[in-house]
């Protein structure tokens, strides 16, 4: 057990080592990011206008949730994770990994934590410098129970997110080009992961609906707990339920998708 | 080289990228699905939105989807003539690919940026359409056929305005070589193409909201031509001020491109 964690110590190590060298992708990231929080702010400002709510919140609970999507973002999103094992795939280096006793799910996921750290950490820059403007617009609820749901909420979402991109860099065994799948499903999860708008504010029964697929678990229900728009523990503890069975489900769909794709696979290079 | 002679060129690029499409046609079909996904976010959220409100800085539903619909023709008119060819422009400079197109008889700038023609985006112009008439359906507007004109001349302004700003923006490679993030850029700027002008107002006073209409260009190329179709009335300063910004830019655009194309020193390879 504990030579088998340290391997992946090290994975994780030159993940960090490896992710620090794309700081400044990660800053500009998160810096345009800000602008697209001067977007949103003056949309739903403008949508407030002789409004004190929408959806049963104020702007300030409104833009707190924006927030909080842009900060959790830079730390449980799946950023390039797809592309480079993609690349990984194509160019023959995952090859070393048939030889050797690493489990590539759990070698990537170790560079994915690695990378989220660093992504995270440098994202807060901004968000700090930012935050005598933000500091008005920030509504948290005080309740201390949110905690003991975020947390678990917030690793399943990340393990939700690198999942669904390992799958898709996973496509490579069959597919030589699979940047249109990617950007096709970023699309997807954008609308139903609640980026674009508080999914809340959808007919309630579209609502439910999003509530049964795997997306409203990547982003959107971490961040209703931790902003105060999921209230009723009940349902939160079902949904957590609901998160934990996509979690496992996705986790199938991966190996699936390794045993089957192996088989494809045709060494080239090396 | 003749304006007639260009235009045959141009042609001849089109058919060739559109043969080619047609041999990856599933490739086609997906990247057409891609864009057409996302233009059905943008009018998700207009749609979610006004289920809570009925009017966003005085606009209703429909003038609103007017707005983001013809920010969105530009967009995909943009995708479809020039973006792949400005893309690869930057890259062809790092690599120094670039000196395939030194070699050709013809304008430089033009040759580069207009060498592929993405069809998937051209198609699209045309559900971005759909969704103009749409709305202006549902807002019962019967423009007139100089307004009309109008519009189409205004969304070709607005077309060489991103054009510009996006050549722009990648000329700078001929400086830095490492020229990261620029699709990002692009696409944040035209998230405010997609707000009503009225919108800015609110949110800052005087000097600070004209900074922020006038400097950015995106917001005019989208307003101007939506409230033309909308009052079918043409408000003369908006656009002369649309003009003036495109010939402005246009300008810029070629002048920091040829610039930059005197530091070009080809790749060691």
């Amino acid at each position: 057990m504990l030579p088998a964690l340290t391997k992946y110590r090290h994975a994780f190590l030159v993940g960090l080592q490896s992710n620090l060298v794309y700081r400044w992708n990660f800053a500009i990231r998160a810096f345009f990011s800000l602008f697209h929080l001067i977007v949103v702010f003056i949309l739903w400002n403008a949508a407030f206008h002789g409004k004190t709510e929408i959806g049963g919140f104020n702007l300030a609970q409104t833009m707190t949730y924006f927030i909080t999507l842009l900060v959790l973002q830079f730390f449980i999103s799946a950023f390039s994770e797809d592309y480079q094992i993609s690349e990984e795939i194509r160019n023959g280096l995952i090859n070393q990994f048939l030889l050797k006793p690493i489990n590539y799910y759990l070698y990537r996921f170790s560079i994915f934590v690695a990378a989220r750290i660093v992504s995270g950490g440098l994202a807060l820059l901004p968000i700090l410098l930012a935050f005598p403007l933000l500091r008005d617009l920030l509504d948290f609820p005080t309740d201390t129970w949110r905690i003991a749901y975020a947390i678990p909420a917030l690793i399943m979402s990340a393990f939700i997110q690198f999942t669904i991109a390992y799958c898709f860099g996973l496509l490579t065994f069959w597919f030589l080009e699979i940047q249109s799948f990617i950007i096709l499903s970023l699309a997807i999860e954008t609308l139903l992961a609640g980026m674009v708008f508080p999914l809340d504010l959808l007919d309630a029964r579209l609502f439910e609906i999003s509530q049964y697929l795997p997306y409203y678990y990547q982003m959107y229900f971490p961040a209703s707990i931790i902003t105060g728009r999921a209230t009723d523990q009940a349902e939160i503890l079902r949904n957590l339920g609901i998160q934990f069975f996509w979690v496992v489900a996705l986790l199938i769909i991966a190996q699936v998708l390794w045993k089957r794709g192996l088989r494809r696979h045709t060494a080239v290079g090396g | 080289m003749k304006l007639l002679q260009y235009f045959r060129l141009w042609l001849a690029c089109a058919r060739y990228s559109i043969t080619r499409t047609m041999m990856f046609r599933f490739d086609f079909l997906m990247w057409g699905l891609v864009e057409l996904f996302w233009m059905g976010v943008n009018v998700a959220l207009v749609s979610v939105i006004y289920q809570h409100t009925d009017s966003i800085a005085g606009w209703n539903k429909y003038q609103m989807l007017l707005l983001v619909g013809s920010s969105m023709i530009v967009q995909r008119l943009l995708m479809g003539f020039f973006w792949s060819n400005l893309f690869e422009l930057g890259r062809n400079i790092r690599s120094g690919h670039f000196d395939f197109f030194l070699a050709q008889p013809g304008n430089l700038m033009f040759m580069a940026s207009t060498r592929k023609v993405e069809l998937e985006g051209i198609l699209n112009v045309f559900v971005a359409i759909a969704i103009v008439v749409y709305a202006a359906g549902q807002l019962q507007l019967h423009p007139s056929a100089t307004t009309l004109a109008l519009y189409v001349f205004m969304i070709l302004c607005g077309l060489v305005i991103h054009y510009s700003i996006v050549a722009l923006s990648v000329s700078i490679t001929f400086w830095i070589i490492k020229s990261e993030g620029l699709e990002h850029s692009y696409f944040t700027l035209t998230e405010f193409s997609r707000l009503p002008r009225e919108a800015y107002r609110g949110l800052f006073k005087g000097a600070a909201s004209a900074v922020f209409v006038y400097a950015l260009p995106v917001v005019i190329v989208s307003n101007v031509p939506a409230s033309l179709l909308i009052e079918n009335a043409l408000n003369v300063t908006n656009a002369l001020w649309l003009l003036a910004v495109t010939v402005l830019w246009f300008a810029l655009a070629v002048f920091v491109f040829h610039r930059g194309l005197r530091r070009y020193s080809s790749a060691s390879s």
